[in-house]
Order: C-alpha cells, then sequence, then structure tokens
C-alpha cells in the first residue's frame, strides 16, 4: 500500500511517529497524524486546509486535540457514551489530575523513557491509511495523497474528525474546495 | 411468552451502538488510569509483585506491560 503514497502523504505518516515521539506517547494515533498534516506546506491536503482558513487556526486545532488527550484520548462522542451509564469523564479527569498531576491521563511522562521504543499505529490510525487508499481508489486516483489522507480523517468518527469538524472541516468541504461541489460521499 | 417477547422489545428500544461505544470508551479510559496508577506506584518505589497483587494479575503480566524502560 504504501509504494502508492506520495512523497507528501509518506511525509505525514513519518512527521505522525515524530509527533508521538517527541509527545512521549507510546502509540501513533490519528491525531499524530492530523498535527502531522498541519505542519505540510505546499501539498494537495495543505491547500484544502488553508482553502478552508485552517492554516490561521492550527493552535485552535492543537489545542482541542491536546484537551482531548488530557481526558486520555476520549472522543466527545465517547465521553457522551460514558455519561449514558453515569460516568463522568471530566470529573474523572479532574480527580486524576489532583493527585497526579496536570495531564497525568494523557500520558504526559515527565520522564520520557516510560515509553521508549518502538511504536505502533494504533486500529485508528491504520483504519485511517487504509481509508485513505479507499477513498484514493474510490476517485480513481492512482496515487494517495496527503488529501486522501486528510478526507480519512474527516470521515472516520474520532478525535481527529471531532477537532476537525470543529473547525469547519468535513468531508463535503473538503471535497468541494479540492474537486468542486455536489459530490456524493465515497465509499 | 407475552411478557419476554415485551423486554426483549424494550431492550431492543435501545441503539447497541450506545452501549457498546460506552464499553468500548470504559476499557480504554480504564487503560488510561491504570497506566497512570502503577507508573504512580513505581515512583513511589512499589515492587513488580506488589503492584501485580493489588492489581490481581501476575508479576509478569503486569512486567511485561508496564516494564520496558
Amino acid at each position: 500500500m504504501f509504494e502508492r503514497f506520495t512523497k507528501d502523504a509518506r511525509a505525514v505518516v513519518l512527521g505522525a511517529v515524530e509527533h508521538a515521539e517527541r509527545m512521549g506517547a507510546e502509540t501513533v494515533e490519528e491525531g499524530h497524524l492530523l498535527l502531522s498534516l498541519l505542519d505540510r506546506e505546499g501539498s494537495r491536503g495543505s491547500f484544502a486546509l488553508a482553502s478552508l482558513g485552517l492554516d490561521r487556526q492550527k493552535e485552535s486545532v492543537k489545542e482541542a486535540l491536546a484537551e482531548v488527550r488530557r481526558r486520555g484520548g476520549l472522543s466527545r462522542a465517547d465521553a457522551d457514551a460514558l455519561s449514558g451509564l453515569g460516568i463522568d469523564v471530566a470529573e474523572i479527569v479532574s480527580r486524576v489530575e489532583e493527585t497526579h498531576g496536570v495531564g497525568a491521563l494523557g500520558g504526559d511522562k515527565k520522564d520520557k523513557r516510560w515509553w521508549s521504543g518502538h511504536r505502533t499505529f494504533t486500529r485508528g490510525a491504520k483504519d485511517t491509511l487504509e481509508k485513505s487508499l479507499r477513498i484514493a481508489v474510490g476517485r480513481r486516483d492512482r496515487h494517495i495523497g496527503d488529501e486522501h489522507i486528510l478526507l480519512a480523517l474527516t470521515v472516520l468518527p474520532g478525535v481527529a474528525a471531532e477537532a476537525l469538524a470543529d473547525h469547519g472541516v468535513t468531508y463535503e468541504t473538503v471535497t468541494r474546495v479540492l474537486y468542486g461541489g455536489g459530490e456524493a460521499k465515497a465509499g | 411468552m407475552t411478557e419476554a417477547t415485551d423486554l426483549a422489545e424494550r431492550a431492543g428500544d435501545r441503539d447497541p451502538r450506545i452501549g457498546l461505544r460506552a464499553v468500548s470508551a470504559l476499557r480504554r479510559l480504564l487503560e488510561q488510569l491504570e497506566a497512570v496508577q502503577v507508573r504512580s506506584a513505581r515512583n513511589q518505589g512499589w515492587s513488580w509483585q506488589e503492584i501485580a497483587a493489588e492489581l490481581g494479575v501476575s508479576r509478569q503480566a503486569v512486567h511485561k506491560k508496564y516494564g520496558r524502560q
């Protein structure tokens, strides 16, 4: 699959690993893919994000992802589902932080060696890359570019999709700026 | 018979996706909480044996999961 990735798409994947390493995260997640995508310049994906005004809102997206990390990587939909069971995620986060410090649940390690070693991609991150392939195939694009990774991030439910949607970046808006209006959703 | 059907119908009213998502989210939350507590115990000088005993798992299991430094 990776031989069909463009230089930009590969850079997004490698950048995601670097983001995970820098944060001392054990695994590479969709959030890291999104952070890496925000770093790109002059690519199809960065063009789409800039067209939607996200180049000026990078910090806001990063803050949204940091907030998710703080509650242990749970998306808003996860937190809502847990609240249905009577579990208040915000309350748990605040109790844990009282005892163990801010960011404790997100795995902010004072000692970065705690999670040293090889980083694997989470199920969600793997799904994102597979979905980007399927979207490219569905569009009959011969290569998988970072714009396909962006589309995959918007379409798979999770923390990245929520952060993007909060900033007006959805499958529909991205396809509109990339390919023009009125497109049906790809498989 | 009708009572059983009623019960089945009522249970079916709830969207299983919500419940399943809650379980999955809870599992992830649990993993995070465990990591926080194990790290804290290690920082306070607890042995893997002591941590394992409290968690109700084998020493090998907890060391394999958190032991690589």
